[in-house]
């Protein structure tokens, strides 16, 4: 399965020539547009800085690593065919990763399942294991597939996020690192998966609440005391293993500070790395492009008046900062689910959202598929999900081509697509909390 | 105590899931209640239709006093002489296109030929997704001889700044001239050597004599399409022997954005009314119409100002149609009714308008829905360039001077009047309505209206569909209740929450398979060049193959267990979607589809299930179930269509492929719809009729 969907990505890289997904908005922003990089790269190369003329906005690394790439150009193909196979090989690494990943969620949970003497009462409904699971969902998610094929750095942005969260689960402190502090410096948002990191590294993957081993070792207190109870509740909470997180720490330290001087190097003869700061994380946080995509910042910053527009922007930048922690507090026995969370909220929220987000969020949801089986609204999401994205270039053409439409139209699905992400969110969260819940009454009985 | 538990941990749903519940639990009498409100609705639209009024004000139509006067009309028969003379000299076509360059240089114009090929068939259903600018100009080469010859003229605006133009388009045959063209090329000159002389044009005039051997929509469409994608071409290009080398009339000339196209000619036959007619002609690619201003002024001017008389097409066969007469009737009878309870509705429409206006509708939803242009100006509406296409029916003889010379006083006082009226613009057409139906030339139904029946139709599907879902979801859940009384298990349900999944994945595949079926025309038109009939057998053949290797491949949908409930409403949502995005690629198609799909989706039930009810209300349903499966094939659709518009009720396979050539070479969404929307659903209807309904007892009786 992995294989063929490797292989149509291929076909649709090699043959898929006229699609022009590179210039929908839904697939890339201004951040990750391939088209952007090669403007950037050839400013570079004509010494100039990458960032002059407000066309490029993502990361120096990329210009050097993709720059070179963009420039050859095979006659009859698509135009940027050997970065496309890049993003290809890109998607099957974050898949296998996110199968990993995956893996070790899944002997986690067994382990307290076992733990907790709900083995055999609590199967999976999933036949598969939710690693397949997961990664099969990414493979094959057709946003996935768009964002992949259509010219945009959203892969790579994707992979780094998945490093992170697969170094994290596996406990590799240098690995979590290192994709904490490139995700962090190519899109800014991955920033606040700095919790559920560390929380993996200190308590470990996912596993049910506290209280639920606390009652399970009272309760087998009560008819012998065994040793597994005891040895377990005190293995999965109240103490947090430090040495990794400090670990961790020393190296997101190590990684940003060889990063920071890479980009110097590279951007030393044009502009600096204040202009970088500026011309990266300033656009980010200040939606200076309100060209439409599937966000809804685009529309607002468009129409707000200008002195109320700094207030708006501490308003929405705050916004997701204010999630962190409540959900950080709630969930923080599954960081694993809190990066999801995390991850979904960024994708919503962030100020050039594209399909390549969702495609991360909705990749790492099949890692929980056991715990969401019971999750309601499903048929209403999926089919949601289906209807926007259909409707989205369907309205871009009636406003953009046809006239016959206006921006609102095209904001409307946009509005659409936050609400149904909000629905899958609180969805997501609530069944996960259930779950919990109903593990806790498992063991009253 | 476990389920006590459970209703503990579940907290009260919210009030909107609550309303939806309550919906989703009466979801029969709803839905038959919205579709009867639906139908109804639909029939009454005629007498909803407001009269048109003119939004924009810097249109002021008829204004200035008509400079056209009879000096013109000398001059355009001069014109007319002297085309005459030069299409008998010369042989090879190229005549009158250098007559009128000719005339046209004399006035002080720009000039400049345009030459393109015919266009071939081409399989580009999705054309009108993708942007215009994709598809570059095919430029004739010298040695291709059979191309065609489109003549421009601009005239620069004294007092604009060349970056807007209007555009006047007068077809004509070259190859074959005939009378009525040659008035039309006459009458086009007039205006344009008076426009010459205006004083007061502050926007360019593009004159556009387009050569129609290969159609008149080609010959615009290739010149637009040339005008808004310039080639570079490297080198000199050589024009054609027939030509004169010179470089100011080969190179391709431009004005600036174009603000509106008049499309006009003089039609062939005659109009034996009281007064000569112009119709116009406005649907075009994907139900697109211009802007209803336009339409406002020509009408304004041509009825009021002109004395013509102005009509919309009409599907003639409904005027004298009995059980028309009927529903005005009772349409009638109901809306004085409603009248006199308030007096403020004013739904009360005389019959014969209603008839005529549902003719009028009619023909309007037709054209719009079949996604075809009905003339050239739908070339201009894919480059939103509002446009409209008059043609004229004298009703003298053509050769009649003293009336023709009159003709031509009006039809160039009209042409002159909606120009000055457009040159007023300051900024596009935006003011009046793009999405609307017209009953009369002078009424219209907007959106907001015409939009309540199909609302009305579409609404019961999403909530039978939640219904349906949380109905599969009950059941399962009661059965693992059962389950759950063995082995004492809360946690014991196999993703109950997830059982649809099976079904969308049998939508999935039977989706796969419309996208195959529907691109197989592409290979099909490539490889075998045989009648209609064979590419239709090849065409039905390979879709069966397909489909059943599918089956094979990814499972049959009886295989994995589906319930039947939760696949009609995995149905009825992928038809709500798709009936909703079309609704706003082209809302005729949505709404006849609606028409045909709804109810076949709505009862849509297997055969074998046990419904618990009487012998009657079984067969009924039964019966209704297999009409509307029937008749819910598209070719069936198709032969109806036929048979109620020709009285011809023969069989014949070939029809069909030569109407769906039809579509797609037109690149109708239309196309898209039947093949992408509708067939699916047929599919899935017909696996839903043919239900085995084995799951859920056999379960049962395992327990």
């Amino acid at each position: 399965m992995a294989a063929a969907a490797v292989g149509f990505r291929l076909v649709l890289v090699l043959f898929g020539g006229d699609l022009h997904l590179s210039s929908r908005p839904e697939v890339s922003t201004p951040l990750t547009s391939l088209r952007r990089l090669a403007e950037g790269y050839w400013l570079k190369q004509a010494s100039m800085s990458p960032y002059s003329g407000s066309m490029y906005h993502g990361s120096p690394l990329l210009l050097s690593v993709l720059g070179p790439l963009t420039s050859k150009r095979s006659g009859g193909h698509h135009a940027h065919i050997y970065c496309s196979l890049v993003f290809v090989a890109v998607d099957f690494i974050a898949a296998m990763l996110i199968r990993l990943t995956g893996r070790t969620l899944q002997i986690a949970r067994g382990k307290s399942l076992k733990s907790l003497d709900l083995a055999k009462s609590v199967n999976d409904p999933v036949n598969a294991s939710a690693g397949d699971t997961a990664s099969l969902i990414y493979l094959w998610n057709p946003w996935t597939i768009i964002t992949c094929v259509g010219s945009c750095t959203s892969p790579i942005e994707n992979l780094m996020v998945v490093v992170m969260i697969y170094g994290a689960c596996s406990r590799l402190a240098p690995l979590a690192a290192f994709g904490y502090v490139m995700a962090t410096h190519l899109s800014l948002y991955p920033a606040i998966l700095i919790l559920p990191v560390t929380l993996l590294l200190g308590y470990g993957p996912d596993t049910p609440p506290a209280k639920v081993f606390l009652q399970k070792g009272s309760s087998a207190s009560k008819v012998d005391i065994s040793d597994i109870g005891k040895s377990t509740s005190q293995r999965g909470f109240g103490q947090i293993s430090w040495k990794p997180v400090l670990h961790f720490m020393l190296w997101v330290f190590i990684w940003s500070c060889y990063v920071l001087v890479l980009n110097s190097i590279i951007l030393n003869k044009a502009g600096g790395l204040q202009e970088m700061f500026e011309k990266t994380y300033g656009f980010i946080l200040t939606v200076k492009d309100l060209s439409p995509n599937i966000g809804v910042l685009w529309y607002f910053f468009a129409e707000v008046f200008d002195f109320f527009r700094s207030f708006f922007l501490i308003v929405f930048n705050m916004n997701i900062i204010f999630m962190v922690l409540p959900l950080a507090i709630r969930l923080r026995h599954r960081p694993c689910f809190l990066a999801f969370v995390y991850t979904a909220i960024v994708g919503m929220l962030k100020s050039y959202p594209s399909a390549g987000d969702s495609a991360l969020y909705l990749g790492l949801l099949g890692l929980f598929a056991n715990e969401l089986a019971e999750m309601q609204f499903t048929f209403f999401l999926f089919f949601g999900y289906i209807g926007v994205s259909l409707l989205s270039p369907v309205m871009h053409n009636l406003w953009i081509w046809r006239g016959t439409g206006n921006a609102n139209f095209y904001f409307a699905t946009g509005l659409a697509y936050t609400c149904l992400q909000t629905v899958l969110v609180v969805e997501t969260v609530s069944s996960m909390i259930k779950h919990d819940r109903k593990l806790r009454l498992l063991i009253r009985t | 105590m476990e389920s006590s538990a459970k209703e503990d941990a579940q907290p009260k749903p919210r009030l909107i899931v609550r309303l939806g519940r309550l919906l989703a639990s009466h979801h029969i009498l709803f839905s038959a209640l919205c579709c009867s409100a639906g139908i109804i609705a639909l029939l009454f639209l005629p007498a909803l239709a407001k009269n048109t009024y003119l939004s924009e004000n810097a249109l002021i139509p008829g204004s200035a006093n008509p400079l056209f006067s009879t000096e013109d009309v000398a001059e355009a028969n001069k014109f007319i002489k002297g085309i005459e003379a030069a299409a008998g000299e010369s042989r090879d076509g190229m005549g009158m296109p250098k007559f009128i360059v000719q005339q046209m240089k004399e006035l002080g114009a720009e000039v400049c030929y345009h030459e393109f090929l015919p266009h071939s068939k081409h399989f580009h259903p999705l054309k009108f997704f993708t942007s215009m600018t994709n598809d570059l100009a095919i430029h004739p080469n010298g040695t291709y001889t059979n191309s065609g010859t489109n003549t421009i003229g601009i005239i620069r605006a004294p007092r604009g700044d060349g970056k807007e133009a209007i555009v006047l388009v007068t077809p004509y045959n070259s190859q074959r001239v005939k009378e009525n063209e040659l008035l039309s090329l006459a009458l086009g000159f007039s205006v344009f050597s008076l426009l010459s002389r205006a004083e007061w044009l502050s926007k360019d005039i593009v004159w556009l004599s387009a050569d129609s051997q290969f159609g008149e929509y080609t010959a615009v469409s290739a010149w637009l399409s040339q005008y808004h994608n310039p080639t570079f071409v490297a080198g000199v290009t050589n024009g054609p022997d027939g030509i004169a080398e010179k470089a100011e009339t080969t190179d391709f000339k431009r004005a600036g954005t174009m603000a509106a196209a008049l499309i006009f000619k003089v039609g062939e036959t005659r109009n034996y009314g009281d007064r000569d007619s112009v119709t116009m002609y406005a649907e075009a690619s994907n139900g697109q119409m211009p802007n209803l201003d336009l339409l406002n002024v020509v009408h304004y001017l041509a009825v009021h100002r002109q004395g013509f008389r102005v009509n919309i097409e009409r599907i003639s066969s409904l005027v004298t149609s009995a059980w028309l007469r009927v529903i005005a009737e009772v349409i009638q009878t109901v809306g004085s009714l409603l009248r006199k309870i308030n007096p403020d509705w004013k739904l009360d429409i005389a019959a014969p308008d209603y008839v005529e206006g549902t003719a009028n509708l009619a023909s309007s939803i037709y054209n719009q829905a079949l996604g075809v242009p009905t003339g050239s100006h739908g070339a201009f509406r894919d480059y939103q360039v509002d446009a409209v296409s008059l043609e004229f029916s004298p009703t003298f003889h053509l050769r009649n001077e003293n009336a023709k010379s009159s003709f031509l006083v009006r039809g160039g006082r009209l042409i002159e009047g909606v120009v000055r009226s457009v040159n007023n613009l300051l900024e596009k057409f935006h003011q009046s309505f793009f999405l609307y139906l017209l009953t009369a030339p002078s009424k219209f139904i907007s959106v907001g209206v015409y939009m309540i029946p199909f609302a009305l139709l579409v609404v019961p599907l999403p909530i039978v569909a939640a219904a349906l879902a949380d109905g599969g979801k009950t059941e399962g859940k009661s059965m693992n209740d059962h389950n759950m009384k063995g082995s004492a298990d809360i946690l014991q349900v196999d993703g109950g929450a997830w059982k649809w999944l099976q079904s969308a994945r049998v939508l999935l595949v039977i989706q796969i398979w419309a996208v195959i079926v529907s691109l197989l025309p592409y290979y099909i038109s490539q490889i075998a060049d045989g009648t209609p009939i064979q590419s239709a057998v090849i065409w039905v053949v390979l879709s069966i193959i397909v489909l059943i290797i599918l089956y094979a491949m990814l499972g049959s949908p009886y295989s994995a267990g589906v319930e039947w409930k939760l696949l009609k409403a995995t149905m009825i949502t992928s038809i709500s979607i798709g009936l909703g995005l079309m609704s706003i690629i082209n809302f005729a198609t949505a709404q006849l589809g609606s028409l045909i799909v709804i109810p076949m989706c709505l009862f849509s039930r297997p055969v074998k299930a046990r419904l618990g009810m009487n012998f009657l209300p079984r067969t009924v349903l039964l019966a209704s179930n297999i009409f509307l499966a029937i008749f819910g094939f598209p070719p069936v659709i198709l032969l109806v269509m036929k048979g109620l518009s020709k009285g011809t009720w023969t069989v014949d396979i070939g029809d069909f492929w030569v109407s769906m050539e039809f579509l797609w070479e037109w690149s109708s969404a239309t196309y898209l719809y039947i093949f992408l929307v509708h067939l699916p659903c047929w599919l899935l209807c017909i696996h839903v009729l043919v239900h085995p309904c084995r799951q859920a007892g056999s379960k049962v009786k395992w327990e």
